[in-house]
């Protein structure tokens, strides 16, 4: 037994080194993952450095309650009309860029239903379009449609979002500024404005370094 | 005795060649699904992302996003250089598991999932940036050409850091159509042309309407060298064409070079995988010598089992098996450690990047883009005839200022 020893300590070592290669183990998940429900404002399994549904959420919240605060809109006396005008987006991350207006909308709507009321300026071919439609008699119409009714501006909220990035072996870092104005269309004033900054960092694997 | 000793270490040595046909095929790679081939790129491209492994799915998704760009068929592109750019985003701040087996000694840096060498995700993000000002977001083509850029700025050598000049100059040129000031990116983007001797960029013209992106020439392909094909270097075929000119509306409208894929790939230097690919060499290259002594022990050991009186010497046979054992394993090591670079390349991807910005009215154009070798006369093939569509603005309230963005390749597919 005792010549046999060496050669058998070996052939155990040969089965340790190799006992890695089988190609089933350690694979992580290797039927994928069921579908996970996930709130809006939690961080994701999935995350990266960029502009994600969290960053909307916490943004977009701290916006709306903000807004609701300034005199002109709080102390109103008759609902001022605001136009949605493009965030610009000045990052690096290409992003929806109707979402963050969406959302504080939504929010205002639902929060302080007819303190504001919001234009749909997006919506302005159709409306076009069925205005021309009840001119020509091509539809009924409940008032002259010669008459001019789509409402102008008293204010505009719009946003930017600029961002500075930055890339060594140590990974990649991302700051984002959120910035929010309500510009008072008549004047050119801007009566409100209100931000967010978040900055993310993440390294990628070796293997891609 | 001698019976009794020669079937023990016929045991142990067929043991250990069982042991040696048992991990010899350890090294295991997935089967991939046959794919028929029809010679249509798109259509065989497409089949083969269906049956890619996942690892190699963004490498499919890339080559059809450029065939299908190249066709016109923006949708197809857009859909799949999506899937490519989320996945290689997800990379920052996730664990890749599978990325990280990739870096083991018994794995193959391939078995990494895709994403590509700078260069590559680099033309994926411009490639998207074009669709996004096609579609009238010329912002978020701005945030691509900056990530891009951002790619590209983890050279070895500093100097090639950040060095695209298209990048750089449309990120100022969109700056400035937003009402910005594009002056430093224009700057940046002189200085990088400049200082690899290509054509400089001209002053924006804010007010065009018409955005030309244009590419030509065979980028870089990769391959693997070393003792044990542990470096990545890249395959560099100069274009026959080195220019464009676009005919339209009268004028002539010159495409210069401003971008090299074959400079970017080559300037990089080198890699932090490859410092583990180099080491991986390393130890193969070790464990083959230790193998190699090893077996020459045994073959020395084995012949002093009998000794000159004709007796057995049970000291040097243990030996020679031991030593036959430690051979057969190192050479197993040896041959399971996969030092190999990872070749898997964007193959269709074009070597020179254009852009050219002009006025035209509303309208329907006759056009014709014809590609120019080094002395300015048109390469074989080299001439294409098509109408340019420049659609009217719309006049509605609150409508977008929508751009004409026209994308040529010298490429087909």
């Amino acid at each position: 037994m005792k010549q046999l020893a060496l050669p058998s300590l070996a052939l155990g070592c040969a089965v340790l080194v190799f006992a890695g290669c089988s190609p089933s183990r350690g694979v992580k998940n290797p039927s994928g993952v069921p579908v996970t429900e996930m709130k809006a404002d939690e961080r994701g399994f999935v995350a990266g450095t960029g502009v994600e549904s969290q960053d909307l959420v916490a943004v977009t919240d701290k916006m709306a309650r903000s807004i609701l605060a300034i005199p002109q809109i709080a102390r109103a006396q008759t609902p001022p009309t605001v136009v949605l005008e493009d965030v610009v987006n000045d990052t690096r991350f290409p992003i929806n860029r109707n979402i963050f207006l969406t959302r504080i909308r939504a929010s205002l709507n639902s929060k302080a239903a007819g303190r504001v009321n919001f234009l749909a300026r997006d919506r302005m071919n159709a409306l076009e379009r069925e205005r021309a439609l009840k001119q020509q008699g091509n539809v009924t119409a409940s008032a002259d449609p010669h008459v001019v009714e789509f409402l102008g501006a008293d204010y505009f909220l719009t946003g930017r979002l600029e961002g500075m990035s930055g890339r060594t072996s140590a990974g990649v870092s991302d700051y984002i500024l959120y910035s929010f104005q309500l510009i008072d269309a008549r004047t050119s004033a801007i009566v409100w404005e209100d931000f967010a900054e978040i900055k993310k960092q993440g390294l990628e694997d070796a293997a891609y370094r | 005795m001698l019976r009794r000793l020669s079937n023990r270490s016929s045991r142990v040595l067929g043991a250990t060649l069982a042991a040696a046909l048992v991990f010899a095929g350890c090294t295991h790679t997935p089967p991939t699904r046959y794919v028929p081939i029809t010679g249509d790129a798109l259509v065989d491209g497409k089949a083969h992302l269906e049956a890619a492994l996942p690892k190699d799915r963004v490498l499919w998704e890339y080559r059809v996003a450029a065939t299908a760009m190249r066709r016109g068929i923006f949708d197809e592109a857009r859909a799949q250089l999506d899937g490519a750019l989320s996945q290689a985003a997800a990379n920052y701040g996730n664990i890749s598991a599978q990325a990280a087996k990739s870096r083991r000694m018994f794995r193959r840096e391939s078995d990494k999932p895709f994403i590509g060498e700078p260069y590559e995700r680099a033309l994926a993000h411009f490639y998207r940036a074009i669709l996004y000002w096609q579609d009238g977001e010329p912002d978020n083509a701005r945030a691509l050409l900056r990530t891009a850029q951002l790619l590209d700025s983890d050279t070895a050598d500093k100097t090639y850091a950040g060095d695209y000049v298209l990048f750089d100059y449309l990120e100022g040129f969109v700056t400035s159509r937003l009402g910005g000031n594009g002056s430093d990116a224009l700057a940046r983007a002189r200085a990088n042309a400049r200082a690899q001797g290509r054509a400089v960029p001209p002053d924006y013209d804010t007010a065009a309407n018409v955005l030309v992106f244009a590419e030509f020439g065979r980028g870089p392909q990769k391959y693997s060298d070393g003792q044990y094909n542990e470096r990545l270097k890249f395959t560099t075929t100069p274009s026959a064409a080195q220019s464009a000119v676009l005919e339209v509306a009268g004028r002539r409208v010159s495409l210069p070079a401003y971008d090299d894929l074959n400079f970017q790939a080559t300037t990089r230097g080198g890699r932090v995988m490859d410092h583990i690919l180099g080491n991986k060499a390393v130890f193969k290259g070790t464990a083959e010598g230790v193998g190699d002594v090893a077996l020459v022990g045994a073959t020395v050991a084995a012949d002093n089992i009998y000794r000159y009186d004709g007796t057995y010497n049970r000291d040097a046979a243990n030996v020679a098996i031991a030593l036959a054992a430690v051979g057969i394993i190192s050479k197993l090591t040896a041959s399971a450690t996969t030092p190999e670079a990872d070749t898997r390349t964007w193959d269709n991807i074009p070597q020179y990047l254009s852009f050219a910005a002009l006025r035209l009215e509303p309208g329907e154009y006759p056009a014709t883009i014809t590609f120019l070798d080094a002395s300015g006369r048109p390469v074989a093939n080299g001439r294409r005839d098509f109408t340019l569509t420049v659609a009217a603005q719309s006049e509605s309230i609150g409508a977008r200022r929508q751009d004409t963005v026209v994308f040529l390749s010298q490429l087909f597919n």
